[in-house]
């Protein structure tokens, strides 16, 4: 006589529809995991001179075998006036996820300008340097995922380079090349700007033997190293092409300049 | 473990010049992150040809062996020397025998054809597919350097001194960037009727 | 008589026996979307002279099965900006809904300037990337199409990670991979873009609308179009594909009609 409507209060509680939740979550495999991150290929390329620095990268952006886009540059002006950086001194080139590239550089944009506002001067290289270490060593368990090359003139007025790995380590550098196509750029980088296995001729044997020395390189000699190790790495490597967009720094002000590379 | 071609490490590059082929090879033999040999080469002489073989070093050390005997039969029922051209299609056969259980190496072969005098140089996957290149061949565990120090120094018609050099840079400053290759080199530079062989220092770290 | 008015109206338990809610997740551990649900596939778009063109079909699929035949994919958000949907359909609509109350607040305190595609862009690729910074993602990948700042052509993407980039052509999910060539083939480059004019590229996105239909098999022939230019917004809401040939299909097995 369950079924008959008895009128009375019910005694254990109230036992109503949506009233009683299951306390755990149920079980079993999940079937699909989010992934919070991806790889949008491509290579950046940074060396530093006696009163310069190149700061280079390729425009290409893929996903996948897909090209999304030919022109997404990856680098970027920090600091100086307003949306479009007037007067910047600092460039910042960011090579891995695209996305966590964009958020790295719109907040490292806005310390340098609060610097500034703050302050009264600009920021140093050297000080932006450091605290772009510690913006990415704040997301220490969850890395923003890019390799991170930054670029100025010291307070010497001498080219200045610094390069990151994803969690902030970093180091001030002659030469660096980050990204997709790393592996193939910089040991031609050690020959060529650092002058590595290279000896002066006639010098003795074993230990005798004298390295090349290391001139500060002239800045046109410099770019053409740039060009010709981005259209090596287009050749070898699928995620590098498209374009080029090389950076300038110098006490003048910073020269942006974009060469095409093969689309294939 | 990690993948068979990259417990023991080595690098090998072969490249092509005017009337010249140079083939070079590092010395390092390792167990993962330990080098375990500072003198271990990684190409063979079979005749005319050069052959270059990076990978498991067990591989290398039975491949190499295979070779030898294949090569010494060919020798005694042909009564000639094996060109490089018959040397590639027999590697790529031998590999292809054991398609579905192969030898963990990456081949380069490297020579003068006797007969036309042309400069020829090739290199395999595992399983014997064959990379016939104009320019260079490279392969080991230093191959992405390689191709970048190669595809930045290479240029077409150098003569045997300069491909020397050329051959080594790219070589030395690729493996000076991957910590399974290393410890001093061997390049051969291979001419019409000539052949010299360097011995390399290189970083001992 | 039951006292407690929460009880009213309601099935009771010793009449109806209690509610099976083994599939209901209250309480527990929040449970974020691990994968898409139902789902709206390719949105494709292209830049010409003076504006830009975006379609998308009206299919939303549960799985493998045509769920619903008529669910618009295309939201004009105002006079120069069209957002195109790809991906799960509920986070679409809730994205419409957040759309929707950013309009009302731009309406509302305005100094007369309208949002224009490059501003909504910014703004939901920032809702995408938070969104996915907190592991919990609006599964979709978005085309904002429209005018930028100057009155010149703009389109953008953004998706479920935060990327964005932009291209005088863009595509998303099959349409990547099926429809960008075709598009490419025609407006290969920012130069490209001042010599196609609207008709071109109407008749463009028309017919990668339809290589998409034969061989995308989530796909539908009724699709949405829309046209932004300085004029305003052109939107169609229900086109079907027009000049099919199925000739092709004869000669492939499986797709035709013969059997062997």
């Amino acid at each position: 006589m369950a079924s008959v409507f008895s009128g009375a209060p019910p005694q254990s509680g109230p036992g109503y529809s949506f009233k009683q939740t299951p306390t755990e979550a149920p079980s079993g495999t999940r079937q699909h995991g989010f992934y919070p991150y991806t790889d949008n290929g491509g290579s950046t390329l940074g060396i530093s001179g006696a009163d310069f620095t190149i700061l280079a990268g390729d425009t290409r952006h893929t996903s996948g075998y897909n090209i999304n886009t030919r022109y997404a540059p990856k680098l970027f002006k920090i600091g100086g006036e307003g949306p479009d950086n007037k007067g910047a001194s600092i460039v910042l080139s960011v090579v891995g996820f695209a996305a966590d590239g964009e958020a790295l550089k719109e907040r490292l944009d806005t310390i340098v300008k609060m610097y500034k506002y703050q302050h009264g001067k600009p920021m140093s290289v050297a000080a932006c340097a450091q605290r772009l270490s510690h913006i990415l060593y704040g997301k220490r368990f969850f890395p923003y995922y890019v390799h991170a090359i930054l670029g100025g003139l010291d307070e010497e007025g001498r080219g200045a380079l610094y390069s990151y790995d994803p969690v902030g380590s970093y180091e001030r550098e002659q030469c660096r090349a980050a990204g997709a196509a790393a592996s193939l750029i910089m040991p031609f980088l050690d020959n060529q700007v650092n002058f590595k296995n290279q000896y002066v001729p006639d010098s003795g044997s074993g230990h005798e033997l004298q390295e090349k020395p290391r001139t500060p390189l002239d800045q046109n000699h410099v770019l053409e190293l740039v060009r010709d190790a981005f259209t090596s790495a287009v050749e070898r490597h699928i995620e590098v092409g498209d374009g080029l967009q090389v950076m300038i720094i110098k006490k003048e002000g910073i020269m942006e300049a974009f060469h095409p590379l093969k689309q294939d | 473990m990690g993948s068979p071609f990259s417990i023991n490490g080595g690098a090998c590059v072969a490249m092509v010049g005017k009337d010249c082929v140079a083939i070079a090879c590092d010395l390092r033999l390792g167990m993962q992150a330990l080098t375990v040999s500072n003198n271990f080469p990684k190409i063979f002489n079979y005749g005319d040809v050069y052959l270059g073989l990076t990978g498991l070093a067990t591989d290398v050390a039975t491949v190499s062996d295979l070779f030898r005997y294949k090569v010494n039969m060919y020798r005694l029922r042909e009564e000639r020397n094996i060109s490089p051209q018959t040397m590639a299609n027999l590697v790529s056969s031998s590999l292809y025998e054991r398609r579905f259980g192969p030898y963990f190496v990456s081949p380069v072969i490297a020579g003068i054809n006797q007969t036309t005098g042309k400069p020829f140089i090739c290199g395999f996957d595992s399983i014997g597919c064959i990379d016939f290149a104009k320019d260079f061949i490279v392969s080991g565990t230093a191959s992405d350097q390689l191709f970048g120090t190669c595809e930045g120094l290479w240029e077409p018609d150098l003569g045997p001194e300069d491909l020397f050099e050329t051959v080594s840079q790219a070589l030395l400053n690729a493996v000076d960037r991957d910590a399974l290759s290393g410890w001093g080199a061997h390049v051969y530079i291979i001419e019409k009727d000539k052949v010299t062989k360097r011995l390399l220092k290189g970083r001992q770290d | 008589m039951n006292h407690l008015p929460q009880a009213w109206g309601r099935p009771r338990d010793d009449v109806y026996g209690a509610y099976d809610q083994s599939h209901f997740q209250m309480g527990g551990p929040n449970q974020h979307t691990q994968s898409p649900i139902v789902t709206g596939t390719s949105v494709v778009a292209a830049k010409f002279k003076d504006g830009i063109v975006i379609a998308a079909d009206n299919l939303a699929s549960y799985g493998s099965l045509a769920r619903f035949t008529d669910v618009k994919r295309l939201r004009k958000f105002n006079d120069q900006v069209v957002v195109g949907f790809g991906g799960d359909v509920s986070d679409m609509q809730y994205l419409d809904r957040l759309l929707n109350s950013l309009d009302i607040r731009e309406n509302y305190g305005s100094d007369g300037t309208p949002l224009n595609a490059k501003n909504l862009h910014t703004y939901l690729s920032k809702v995408m990337y938070k969104r996915r910074s907190d592991f919990n993602p609006l599964w979709n990948h978005l085309l904002i199409a429209g005018l930028d700042g100057e009155d010149k052509p703009f389109l953008a993407s953004a998706d479920l990670l935060g990327t964005t980039f932009s291209a005088p052509t863009l595509a998303t999910g099959f349409g990547a991979h099926l429809a960008q060539p075709i598009l490419r083939r025609s407006i290969p480059d920012e130069a490209a873009v001042p010599n196609v004019s609207r008709e071109e590229a109407v008749l463009l996105v028309k017919e990668a609308m339809k290589v998409l239909f034969y061989r995308d098999a989530r796909s539908m022939d009724k699709y949405s179009i829309a046209v932004v230019t300085k004029d305003g917004v052109e939107l169609k809401q229900d086109e079907k594909l027009e000049s099919q040939s199925w000739a092709f299909a004869e000669g492939i097995r499986g797709y035709g009609t013969q059997v062997n």
